[in-house]
């Protein structure tokens, strides 16, 4: 029974400053909520708190001994010190066993720069080990899958057992053997293969046991700039970080949202970013008369693109999208086609077989839709069309005889006379196929990974994604060139900012009503919850 | 018994231990009594397990060995719970637990195979090789050692001509060393199988082990 007196908060002084927290709450979190971070491994916000690796400790007055703070939870009045002489002893003492065995390879270890036994050390440490003994040596041992492991490295936190069994629920991992001998491994030889979000226990180990054989030696972390975005791999929407050198995109990470990915994001998505770096990119705007391409301005382009456009008058217009494409692009395409008399709007969408559910987090998943934004292309009355694997379907696009726009979608499925009946047939986007080839006006566009905008992911929530990467050439975002022609073509003004132009969009998509686009922040906003799930 | 001369500190003299016979020692009704069949469900899994008849190939669980896994499964809320008895009583059957043994008792309790490992790997007292048919575990923990058992290891050794953890060419011994084994009134403790030899001195290994090769068990 709970008694209704009690009040819901305690209020506590943590280092001399009073808080006051939820009843409930964890002197870890309360601290957390103070500013001050206390150094932990084993404690992951996302899973159990063993409170086993002991790095937590804190000198609570009254207390017989130091307490775990990941476990202990505060009480009104308590005096607790985390920086006090006896805590920060107790944190050197305990590093100081951590590195009884600790290889110290720091110079070939890829987590070095983001490893919290660097950190901890190198802030709290003692200068120089007393261990006179041997070091004993694990090796590393292949789990399979993108994950390596390094047993001498390990700090024994356990997270990426209790992520196996309590969040993916797949309990392959465990701790072998005892005492100094204990090491984390699988069944034998049974690995890691075949799960798919394993991925997630090299985010979460918080030293280089546990790192990724795809980034292997690839990079230094400190050397990555990171960018908050969108993942493009499924409808899901999972919020992550490009990790970029190089003008590359090296790896992505997941990036907290409570509400969409939690701190997760599956094994497809994370190593889907190679096709950003592909180098054979369309550069600068062609306009083809007379069957040859001739690169051009882009004042130039748009000019005789407008132009062509006024001389076919009111011809029928049709338009390819895709699903990858972000809100701003699909209202503009949907707003140049409405300007042109109206017409066809389509899109192609992979669907896959079945949905990978976290098992723990079971709204988190690789959903059947393998894009990112089809939600904004239902938004903007797009239809689709084609099959499950994402080809065909463009038959009458093919064979259309007036205007043929064709915005990111590359037509790699297409025949070579795709397009070959269209009086004017616009292609935008980032790669040429065979299909792209007959295009009257070949205009450049850049990736996601390299300009702004918004996707609306499959629950309705418009999430911002943000530039990592340089834009080849002349390439620019696919809505700023079609905002472009309207505007020259209807006298308005070009949108040079996506805020400008999600402005745009949100004017001709109903839901987005008067969305802030700073208010989007980078946590997202529902803004149109499917029926369905209103309804569970 | 005056005639054994004085060794360590802790011995309590010659009580004559080793001139008695089995059933002096442990009386008729332990001797030659195993209850195969389980007993008292609390004992289920706590009878020696060393068997002469152990077999690495033997099925989990048939006959008698049947009847006391499911009074294991009686005791505990879960499988989880029942795993360690579980465990034991598979290498009560075949003498080690392999990998494969591992596998079976996961899917028999329907648990994780990695997690069965965890469990079987943490605890020293399940022989994840096969051993000999005596396994003798002698305490080098403080109170022994201070009285010889670096000594008594050695003599070990040495008599049934081994390395430590590995078994003799007859496969009758292995040797291995052991943390504490509660016997520190009486050191150097040894254990060999279930049973319990004290105050042992590096001469008396010949003895001990001559002792264990007539007797067979």
């Amino acid at each position: 029974m709970s008694d209704t007196t009690r009040p819901s908060t305690v209020t506590l002084t943590i280092d001399g400053r009073e808080v006051t927290v939820p009843r409930g709450t964890t002197i870890l979190k309360a601290s957390e909520s103070l500013g001050t971070r206390i150094p932990h491994y084993c404690y992951h916000d996302g899973l159990s708190s063993p409170a086993m690796c002991r790095l937590c400790l804190v000198e609570v007055e009254g207390a017989p001994k130091p307490l775990p703070s990941c476990v202990t939870q505060a009480a009104d009045g308590q005096v607790v010190h985390t920086d006090s002489g006896l805590a920060r002893t107790m944190r050197e003492g305990v590093l100081e066993f951590y590195l009884v065995n600790h290889p110290l390879d720091c110079p070939i270890c890829d987590q070095s720069g983001e490893c919290k036994l660097q950190d901890y050390v190198h802030a709290e440490g003692r200068a120089h080990g007393r261990s006179r003994e041997p070091k004993r040596v694990f090796g590393r041992d292949d789990f399979g899958g993108d994950v390596l492991f390094y047993g001498d490295r390990c700090v024994m936190c356990t997270r990426c057992v209790r992520f196996m069994n309590e969040v993916e629920k797949d309990p392959r991992l465990t701790v072998v053997e005892r005492g100094n001998r204990s090491v984390i491994d699988t069944f034998f030889d049974d690995g890691l293969d075949g799960t798919k979000w394993s991925g997630n226990i090299v985010d979460i180990c918080p030293v280089g046991a546990l790192v990724s054989k795809d980034f292997l030696y690839k990079q230094r972390a400190w050397d990555l700039d990171h960018t908050p975005s969108i993942c493009t791999g499924c409808s899901q929407g999972c919020n992550i970080a490009l990790h970029t050198r190089d003008n590359l995109v090296q790896r992505l990470k997941p990036r907290t949202n409570l509400e969409v990915n939690a701190f997760w994001m599956c094994d497809y998505g994370r190593h889907d970013y190679e096709w950003m770096n592909r180098g054979d990119r369309l550069e600068a705007p062609v306009v083809r008369s007379g069957g040859r391409g001739t690169a051009v301005g882009w004042a130039e382009a748009l000019e005789a693109l407008s132009d062509r456009l006024d001389e076919l008058g009111d011809a029928p217009v049709r338009a390819v999208v895709s699903p990858r494409a972000c809100n701003e692009e699909l209202a503009a395409v949907r707003a140049l086609v409405d300007h042109l008399g109206g017409g066809v709007v389509e899109y192609r969408l992979r669907v896959a077989p079945d949905e990978d559910v976290l098992e723990g987090m079971p709204f988190v998943a690789r959903r059947r839709e393998l894009a990112p934004n089809h939600r904004g292309a239902e938004l903007v009355g797009a239809a689709r069309v084609g099959g499950d694997d994402g080809r065909g379907g463009l038959d009458e696009a093919g064979d259309h005889g007036g205007v043929l726009l064709v915005v990111g979608d590359e037509v790699a499925d297409q025949p070579a006379d795709f397009g070959a009946q269209a009086d004017l047939y616009v292609y935008v986007g980032t790669h040429g196929s065979a299909a792209t080839e007959a295009a009257h006006v070949v205009l450049p566009a850049t990736t996601f990974a390299e300009h702004e905008g918004t996707f609306t992911n499959r629950d309705g929530r418009v999430q911002r994604f943000w530039p990592a990467l340089q834009a080849p050439g002349a390439a620019r975002p696919a809505w700023m060139v079609l905002r472009a022609l309207l505007a020259r073509r209807t006298g308005g003004e070009v949108p040079t900012t996506a805020a400008e132009a999600f402005a745009l969009a949100a004017a001709e998509i109903a839901p987005f009503g008067d969305l802030d686009y700073p208010g989007i922040g980078t946590r997202g906003v529902v803004v149109d919850a499917p029926a369905a799930l209103a309804g569970d | 018994m005056s005639d054994v001369p004085f060794r360590n500190p802790g011995w309590a003299g010659n009580t004559g231990e080793f001139d008695l016979s089995e059933e002096q020692v442990r009386g008729e009704d332990f001797v030659g009594a195993r209850p195969l069949e389980g007993g008292h469900p609390a004992g289920a899994s706590s009878y020696p397990y060393m068997l002469a008849d152990k077999n690495p190939d033997a099925p989990l669980f048939d006959g008698p060995y049947q009847a006391r896994y499911e009074k294991i499964l009686t005791r505990y809320p879960d499988t989880r719970a029942a795993l360690l008895p579980v465990l034991g009583l598979a290498q009560e059957v075949r003498g080690h637990v392999s990998p494969g043994t591992m596998n079976e008792v996961a899917a028999l309790l329907e648990l994780p195979d990695a997690y069965v490992r965890g469990v079987a790997t943490f605890y020293t007292m399940y022989n994840k090789a096969p051993v000999g048919r005596f396994l003798i575990q002698v305490c080098t923990n403080i109170s022994c050692n201070l009285c010889g058992a670096d000594e008594v290891m050695k003599a070990f050794l040495d008599e049934t001509g081994t390395e430590m953890g590995e078994t003799s060419d007859d496969g009758d011994f292995t040797v291995v060393e052991a943390e504490c084994l509660a016997g520190c009134g009486f050191p150097t403790c040894v254990q060999i199988n279930s049973r319990y030899y004290e105050n042992v001195g590096a001469d008396d290994v010949p003895r001990i082990l001559e002792h264990l090769k007539a007797r067979g068990e």
